[in-house]
Parts: structure tokens; C-alpha cells; sequence
């Protein structure tokens, strides 16, 4: 899994770097961005992954949200990967925005033409980390999540799917209960076919239901003008319904004002930087 | 200089979803270098301004189109490039466009090398220097020497003219003739070139080279000529400037030395003339001291040997009477007179001459011998190149806590010249002058436990003094209490304290013994009683007085209950400074900076309101609802649990899916931060950032029935302590 390096910058000490490889899973050249710290010259530092949303690519995160400096301060190693697999000529990837290119959901596609590539969710889960643990000066035991909107559907679902395996997790405006909206109906039944108990797999809500303790604080912001929310993609009342069932402790904001944007991620940023850190460097 | 905006383009891999959810990317923007600086510069002068520059284009451009039969139009090329990108317009940005468009400009170098004509070689400078940045960038320094050398010397005059002109930008030393120099010889180059014959080493026209005596003589450019003496003569004006400062600093130098040797020469002499007037004063003293004892001597002796030639003659004058009576004797004609007489004759000559006769000298001629001593003469005279005594130290005032019951610290200082092997310190006791009227020293405080308040870094301790006997201030003792059991030495004072309370710094996580003693002129009363402190955590009370008469406080003292809302007889006392309407209670936090945490144990059925408050927070609202309290609140809805973070009746709307049933309070005053915590889970609730423009206290208020346990003295868990 050769790493090749498609830019390099300086930023608060440290480096925001892109690099492309060929990935095993997706079957197609993927790229992401990682944040090394000035920590990390020195020694093993801690890794944050961040998820981004719809139509997103590696870029956006690192050049629109900001992160870089609370990162520097707390040395954590923050990876931004892309949203789906690219160029893999499958009929009808490129139609819409909300599905195949840059829609990827986090899921392992059941489903054909899909189900060769659309593997976001092994991509994200393992093939990413090794390839981080094995090239960057990663501590694999120090690991957290979090994302936007579909990305804050994958950081909860591979939270809540892996009990123990992530520190800490946080979401910006996330899809909680993708069963239940247009979003998710129209990814997980094009990825995974028509059986919606299958879907179950991939709602955080549902996840909640039956994840086995609380040793997961989860901290999620949503805007309270965020258009998403209105038109019901989002859904987060549902999950936390089910959170304050299971006594699984989030803290959820409701932030007046904010829309989707990544203006309002770049706003709070700081706060789950520091909420990961907080566990990630305990 | 900053990188322009205009070169970049906008790489949006996005597909443009619907209003409010379009995502562009980052533009990219290259980070590499925009030139390279040559390593050295050759000949490199002068900073060329901006303007400078681009008159200096614009007529180069203008010389581009009348040497257009040269073959290579670069000047229409130039002028292309400085309209397309706004050459005249923005500076900034031309150099950055320019650098993008490296290979273009590149790609001619060489071709302006190989033309032969003179014009050619002028043309090659135009083109430099119509370009500096990217020329400097992309033409290595080894290609210009070679290209140099490969031309005649004229050409190569030429060369390094225009290289100077190009590095000349980059170059630091400044020099001021560089910029009229540039624009001087662009202009020269134009009329009939002149040069200088080096052999006769005067000025001579061209046509002289080639006809003339100095044919075959060897000849520069006079602009070379011209630069080179120039530059002859700047090496040697350098030198003397060079010259001149060494010789500036030296005589400074020099200055200095003859005002130390002064100095130096003076003290010595006021050395010697101290020391040896000491010798001197030592010798008189001496001297003075052998000719009294030597005086002395002979006083004592001459009157020993008076009183012995005084005796002499006594004893003379005895034995001549005592002769003479014999004689008389023998006339005696009576015998019985003589016999009678005879008798008493010889007695007393037999006793007279039992009397030995001391014909000894009392004392000896010679006088004693004295040994002059000169060892301290000696000594002074040694020490006169030593050390000189050091002057008296001067005694600081006494600082405050400098002392104890049974000790105190002295400080002292002594000036910087003297050297000091040691010190002497002489101390006795002294007797207050004003002890006129007697005066009774007073009775111990009493220290009020229940006002104790602590933190990590301090404690504030307040006592009474019940005595009649005037107090004239308080000191405080503290010990440290460790584990070796000798908490009764006193490890810090707190001396002169005016009033009945101290807030006294501590060190964290550490036991205290405190005690107190008040002093007058009679003298300083027994300890109090102690007290103990650990500072472990903020510690505070409840400050009673600030309790809704519906509010009990229960034994423990950190309980508080409410057992209804509302009274049916309205005659409850109510205290001046009680809550009226909000059943709340203030606690007395200590007075200090830092951070202070505690927690309050609550029922998952009651409604609270929980934070911190001016202590003049007004006592008829809610706490929460004014700008003078910020507190957590919990509302019990039909459908849910509601927490609302209150400052001036506002809240974020917060989700909490955990009812905390021990809340963290964390006052953190350094940071600004007031924040909120599930403790038993170490769950991050809420922070209120706000800069306290004084000290705050805990505030607890019930809304519902029921009861509120407030625990302090705890550390900060290590969960919550994270920044």
C-alpha cells in the first residue's frame, strides 16, 4: 500500500498533507488529508478521523473548518478521508448528488453495481487505519471519530457499531436516523437492496438500541437553522430519544441561528477538538 | 509581498447540490518559492525601487521596437505579457504571473545569447532586465559566467552590467549612486560608445582603437572603466571608513583605559597614604610607649639607690656618735661612772654591731632589656596591598513575617566593593521605652471554625477578640503537619495583621495547623486555639444569612432542604440580605483566584438551580435571570428533563440524555470558564465563558421540594480537570 504525497503544507507547526494510494477495499485511487501536529515529530500521537458529508471530497474539511490549530495544541493526528470511491465507472455514480459520487454513506454496499467498491465502511473502519498506523507515528489504542452530516451518520454508526474501539465521538448536524428520512432511504436501499432490516445496521438510532454499555460520550451540535433539520434528513430527536432510553450520555446543542454550513463546523470545531482530546489524551 | 489571487483556479470536484448545501474547495495554492536568490552576488548593489523599475521597462520596450531588425522581437513579446497581465497596474501581481510563466521567458534565453551583432548585446540587457524575477529564477549563475566568457570583452562588459542590474534587486548593500548609475549607463549605451585605453589609461574615442596610436592597445568600455575605477575608489573609501572606525574605537578604548588608570592609580594612593599613616601613628605609639617605660625604669632605680645612700649615711652617722661616746668614756675619770657607763656602752655597741651592714646594691646599673616589638608595624605594612576592611553593612528594615515567637529574620546588605569573609551579628535584648503606663498583654482569640474557607492555594481564617485589653495587631502561626510529628514548629509567621480575618497562601494538598495570638505593648497573648486546614479542594459554608426563610439547612451544614413552597403564615422572618423570592442560599467561597470545584448532589425528580453569584446578587429575582449569576437549571417537563444554562434569563438549548444526579461546578476565574459536569460519568455539560469582574459565590436554589447535598473539599477529578 504505497502512500504517494500530493501536497504538503505548513500549518501551526505541523503539516496538512493529501496523499493518494490504491485502495484494496474501493478498488479505485483514494485520496485523504492527515494533519500531523508538531507533536508528532517527536512522538506517537493520537488519531482523530473526520468524516465529511454529502458531495464532499478530502478538501473540505481541511481547508474550510479550521481545526488545524486546536489539533496542533492538543498533537492529534486528524484524517479526513474522501466520501465515496472515484472513477470507478459505474453506471449512474454521477447521476445525483445524494447518491454514488461523494455519497458513499459509510456502508458496505450489498447491492450490484455497487457492492465492488462502495465499501466505505471497511474502507473507513480498516483499510484507513492500517494504512495510517502503518506509515504515520500513529498510537492505534488512541482513536476517535467524528463528522458532518453523513459523515456524523458514519462517525455514530462506526462508534456504536464498535464498542471500545473509538475513544470519544462527536457530530456536526448528523443524519441519526437515516432509516427513517429521504437521504438515507434512497442510499441504503440503492447500496443495500430493498430488505430495510438490513438498513438497521447502518441507523444510529437503532444501533443505540442494543449497544452493550455507556462508555461513550458523545457530543453533538446542530443548527437550529439548518434546512436539513426542517425538512426531517436529519432526525437527531429520534436519536436522542433513544440515547436518554439507554442512558447512553450525549450532550446535544441546539445552536441558534447556525445553517449547515461549514461556517457553523469551523464555530464550534474547537469544542470537539477538546471533547476528543479530553478522552485521547487522558 | 502576499500572493495574489488572480492565478489560481477554483478545482470543485462537487456536484452543486441544492441552495445552502454548495461546498467549494480550497483554491490550491502553490507554496513553492517565487525566486531563488542567487547564492552570491557578484557584483550585486543597490535596491531598485518599483517605479524605478518599471520606467526603466517602459524604455526598454520603446528601444525594443527601434531594434526590431535585430531578429527577435522580445519587446513586442514584453509588451504582450505587461498588457495581458497588467504589468503597469499592479506590481505584486506581475511578478507573480510572470513567475507563472516561467518556460516562455525561459525558452528565449538562449536564443539572445547566441546573436552575435553588439545590438544584440544590449538587446540581451534589455531583456534581462525587463524581467528580473524570472531571469534571476531560472538562470543559473555557472551560465551566465560561462556566457560571459565566451563573448569578447566588450560584450562581456556589457554583461556584467546587465547582471547587475538584475541582481542588483536582490541585493542588500545599499548603495545610493546604483540607482542614477543604472539609468546613466542605459543611456550611454545608446551614443557612440567610448573607451578607455588601459595601457595609456585615458579616455579615447572608439575610432582611435581602430586607427589611431592605440591600436594596438588593450581597451575597455569606459562605463567599465568609469565602473571599475569607481569601484577602485569605493574599495578604498571603504577602507579608510574601515580605518577610521578602528581608529575611533580605539581611541575610546583608549579614553577608557586612561580614565581607569586614573581611578585605579587614585585609589591606591589614597590606600597608601591610609596605610601608612597607620604605620606611622603605630610607631609613635610604640615609641612613646618604650620612652615612658624606660623613664620609668630609671626613676625607679635612681630612687632605690638614693634611699640605700640615705641609709648608708644613717648608719655612718650611728657609728661615728657611738665612737665618739667611747672616747669620751675613756676620759672618765670616776670608776665607778665608767664602770656603770661601760656597761651600757658595750651592750649597745654589741647590739649595734649585730646589725649587719648591707653593702649590696639594691638595685642594678643596667637597664632592662626591651625587645621593640614591630610585628604589628609589620602587619599594617603587609596589609597594605591587601583587601581594605569592609565598610559597615547596612540593616534592612524588618520585612513582614520576618519573625516568630522565638526567631527573626535579618537581612542585611553590605556595598558591592567590599569583600566579606564573614559577618558578626550582635543582638541583646531591649526594653519598650512607652512602658510607662503598665499594660496587660491581651487574652487569646478565638478563631470562628465555622467561617473557615479554603482552596487549593489558600485559606481565609477569621477570629474574635474578646479581651478588654487593647489589641494592636494579630499574628498568625502556621505549621506544616506532616507525618513526622512535629507540627508544633512553627513554619510561617503572619505578623501584624490590623483586623480579626487573613487570607494566608498556602500549598496544595497539604495539612495545616493554625493559630492565632494578639499582641499589644504588654506583650503577645497565648496561641488560640489551633485550627486545622487541608487544602484539598475548595472548601466553604453556607452563608446562612443569605437563606429563603423557607430554606433549612440541615446538621451536616452542606444539606439544604425545602419542604414547601409556599407558607401559609406569611410572618416568617426575613433577614435584610436573604433570597425573597428564589429559595436559594449563597455559600462564602473564598475570596481567591484559581480554580475552585464542587459538587451538588441532586434528586432526579426535583427542580434546582445551580451556579455562582455576585455576593450582591439581587435577593428579590431568580438566580440566572440577571447579569449576576449564572447557573444550571433543571425543569421537569411532561415529556423530558430540561437543562437550561442561565446568564441574564438566557440559555443554549442543550439536549442532556442523562439526568446528572451529581452535578461538577467548575469556577475556573484565570480562564473565565464556569462549567458544568455530570460528575459521576465526568461528562462535559456546559461552559459559561466569563470574564467575573469580582469574586463570585456558590449559589443552590430549590424549586421544587426536596433536598440538595453540596459536597466540597474534593479535588478537581482528573476527567473534569482537563483544560
Amino acid at each position: 500500500m504505497a502512500l504517494k504525497q500530493v501536497s504538503s503544507n505548513k500549518c501551526f507547526e505541523g503539516f496538512q498533507k493529501v496523499f493518494e494510494h490504491d485502495s484494496t477495499e474501493l478498488k479505485c485511487k483514494m485520496r485523504f488529508g492527515i494533519y500531523l501536529p508538531p507533536k508528532a515529530e517527536t512522538g506517537k500521537c493520537p488519531v482523530l478521523y473526520w468524516l465529511s458529508g454529502l458531495t464532499c471530497t478530502e478538501q473540505n474539511f481541511i481547508t474550510k473548518a479550521g481545526f488545524h490549530q486546536a489539533a496542533a495544541e492538543h498533537g492529534l493526528i486528524v484524517v479526513a478521508p474522501d466520501t465515496s470511491p472515484r472513477g470507478c465507472n459505474i453506471e449512474g455514480e454521477d447521476e445525483s448528488w445524494d447518491f454514488g459520487t461523494g455519497a458513499g454513506f459509510y456502508v458496505d454496499a450489498t447491492e450490484d453495481p455497487w457492492k465492488t467498491n462502495y465499501r466505505m465502511y471497511s474502507y473507513v473502519k480498516n483499510e484507513l487505519p492500517q494504512l495510517i498506523n502503518a506509515n504515520f507515528p500513529t498510537d492505534p489504542e488512541r482513536v476517535s471519530v467524528f463528522g458532518h452530516s453523513m459523515g456524523g451518520h458514519g462517525a455514530l454508526i462506526l462508534a456504536l457499531k464498535n464498542p471500545g474501539k473509538y475513544k470519544s465521538v462527536s457530530a456536526f448536524a448528523p443524519i441519526c436516523n437515516p432509516i427513517q428520512c429521504q437521504w438515507g432511504k434512497k442510499a441504503l436501499g440503492g447500496y443495500l437492496g430493498s430488505d430495510t432490516s438490513k438498513w438497521e445496521a447502518y441507523d444510529a438510532t437503532q444501533l443505540v438500541k442494543s449497544y452493550p454499555d455507556s462508555h461513550l460520550d458523545i457530543l453533538i451540535d446542530q443548527g437550529k437553522d439548518d434546512q436539513f433539520l426542517s425538512a426531517g434528513q436529519l432526525l437527531p430527536d429520534n436519536f436522542i430519544a433513544a440515547c436518554t432510553e439507554r442512558k447512553i450520555p450525549v450532550v446535544f446543542r441546539l445552536q441558534q441561528g447556525y445553517d449547515h454550513s461549514y461556517f457553523f463546523i469551523a464555530t464550534f470545531i474547537n469544542d470537539h477538538i477538546k471533547h476528543h482530546a479530553k478522552y485521547l489524551n487522558a | 509581498s502576499s500572493f495574489s489571487e488572480g492565478c489560481t483556479a477554483a478545482v470543485d470536484r462537487s456536484t452543486p447540490g441544492p441552495a445552502g448545501l454548495v461546498f467549494y474547495h480550497m483554491d490550491l495554492y502553490g507554496s513553492s518559492e517565487r525566486f531563488d536568490i542567487f547564492p552570491e552576488e557578484p557584483d550585486g548593489q543597490g535596491d531598485r525601487s518599483p517605479e524605478d523599475f518599471r520606467e526603466e521597462s517602459a524604455l526598454s520596450s520603446k528601444k525594443m521596437q527601434s531594434t526590431q531588425e535585430a531578429g527577435y522581437d522580445l519587446g513586442k513579446e514584453v509588451e504582450e505579457l505587461a498588457k495581458m497581465y497588467g504589468l503597469d497596474e499592479d506590481r505584486e501581481k506581475e511578478l507573480e504571473l510572470l513567475g507563472g510563466h516561467l518556460g516562455t521567458v525561459e525558452s528565449k534565453q538562449p536564443l539572445s545569447h547566441t546573436g552575435k551583432a553588439a545590438s544584440q548585446g544590449s538587446l540581451y540587457n534589455v531583456s534581462e532586465s525587463s524581467s528580473p524575477a524570472q531571469s534571476q529564477s531560472i538562470m543559473p549563475q555557472e551560465f551566465l559566467h560561462e556566457a560571459s566568457q565566451e563573448e569578447d570583452q566588450n560584450k562581456s562588459g556589457e554583461e556584467d552590467e546587465a547582471q547587475s542590474h538584475v541582481c542588483s534587486r536582490e541585493a542588500l548593500s545599499s548603495c545610493g549612486v546604483s540607482e542614477e548609475r543604472s539609468s546613466q549607463a542605459v543611456s550611454e549605451e545608446e551614443e557612440a560608445a567610448d573607451v578607455f585605453c588601459s595601457t595609456c589609461k585615458i579616455p579615447i574615442r572608439a575610432f582611435d582603437k581602430l586607427f589611431g596610436e592605440h591600436k594596438d592597445h588593450e581597451v575597455v568600455q569606459l562605463d567599465t572603466a568609469v565602473e571599475s575605477e569607481r569601484e577602485e575608489i569605493h574599495k578604498n573609501m571603504c577602507k579608510l571608513e574601515e580605518q577610521i572606525a578602528q581608529t575611533e574605537n580605539f581611541a575610546s578604548h583608549l579614553e577608557e583605559i586612561f580614565i581607569t588608570v586614573e581611578e585605579n592609580f587614585g585609589r591606591q594612593e589614597h590606600n597608601f597614604e591610609v596605610h601608612y599613616n597607620d604605620a606611622v601613628q603605630v610607631l609613635a605609639q610604640k615609641y612613646e610607649e618604650q620612652v615612658e617605660a624606660l623613664a620609668e625604669e630609671k626613676r625607679k632605680k635612681l630612687e632605690a639607690l638614693y634611699g640605700q645612700l640615705v641609709t648608708c649615711g644613717e648608719h655612718l652617722d650611728t657609728c661615728k656618735e657611738l665612737t665618739d661616746t667611747t672616747q669620751e668614756l675613756y676620759l672618765e675619770k670616776d670608776k665607778a661612772d665608767f664602770i656603770k657607763a661601760a656597761v651600757t656602752m658595750v651592750d649597745r655597741l654589741e647590739e649595734f654591731l649585730k646589725k649587719e651592714v648591707n653593702l649590696e646594691l639594691s638595685v642594678m646599673p643596667e637597664f632592662e632589656e626591651r625587645v621593640i616589638d614591630f610585628s604589628e608595624v609589620e602587619q599594617l605594612m603587609n596589609s597594605l596591598n591587601t583587601i581594605p576592611a569592609p565598610g559597615a553593612p547596612v540593616i534592612n528594615p524588618q520585612a513582614p513575617n520576618a519573625a516568630t515567637g522565638t526567631s527573626l529574620r535579618v537581612c542585611w546588605s553590605l556595598f558591592s566593593d567590599d569583600t566579606v569573609e564573614c559577618y558578626q551579628l550582635c543582638y541583646k535584648p531591649v526594653s519598650n521605652e512607652r512602658c510607662g503606663e503598665e499594660q496587660t498583654a491581651p487574652s487569646p482569640p478565638t478563631i470562628k471554625t465555622k467561617k473557615i474557607r479554603s482552596c487549593e492555594n489558600a485559606a481565609l481564617v477569621c477570629w474574635e477578640s474578646r479581651d478588654i485589653n487593647p489589641v494592636d495587631s494579630y499574628t498568625v502561626e502556621l505549621s506544616k503537619l506532616t507525618d513526622e510529628e512535629n507540627g508544633d514548629i512553627i513554619t510561617e509567621s503572619i505578623t501584624g495583621i490590623p483586623n480579626c480575618e487573613a487570607l494566608i497562601h498556602l500549598q496544595p494538598t497539604q495539612g495545616y495547623r493554625i493559630s492565632v495570638r494578639a499582641l499589644n505593648l504588654g506583650g503577645s497573648s497565648e496561641r488560640s486555639e489551633p485550627v486545622l486546614i487541608h487544602t484539598t479542594g475548595t472548601y466553604f459554608c453556607l452563608n446562612e444569612d443569605t437563606a429563603h426563610p423557607l430554606l433549612a439547612i440541615l446538621d451536616d451544614g452542606f444539606t439544604i432542604a425545602c419542604d414547601e413552597l409556599e407558607n401559609p403564615d406569611c410572618d416568617l422572618p426575613i433577614y435584610d440580605n436573604s433570597f425573597t423570592r428564589c429559595i436559594g442560599i449563597l455559600g462564602s467561597l473564598i475570596p481567591f483566584p484559581g480554580k475552585h470545584y464542587w459538587e451538588v448532589e441532586v434528586e432526579e425528580d426535583i427542580e434546582y438551580r445551580v451556579g455562582v453569584a455576585f455576593e450582591n446578587t439581587p435577593r428579590h429575582g431568580y438566580l440566572g435571570a440577571n447579569n449576576s449569576s449564572w447557573c444550571m437549571r433543571h425543569i421537569i417537563t411532561p415529556s423530558r428533563h430540561k437543562y437550561e444554562f442561565l446568564h441574564s434569563g438566557m440559555t443554549p438549548d442543550i439536549r442532556i440524555t442523562i439526568p446528572p444526579r451529581r452535578i461538577g461546578i467548575l469556577l475556573d476565574y484565570e480562564n473565565c470558564k464556569l462549567s458544568f459536569f455530570n460528575a459521576d460519568i465526568a461528562q462535559h455539560l456546559y461552559t459559561f465563558n466569563s470574564h467575573f469582574q469580582h469574586f463570585v459565590h456558590p449559589c443552590f436554589a430549590l424549586e421544587t421540594p426536596g433536598i440538595l447535598r453540596i459536597h466540597n473539599r474534593i479535588a478537581v477529578p482528573l476527567g473534569i480537570a482537563f483544560p
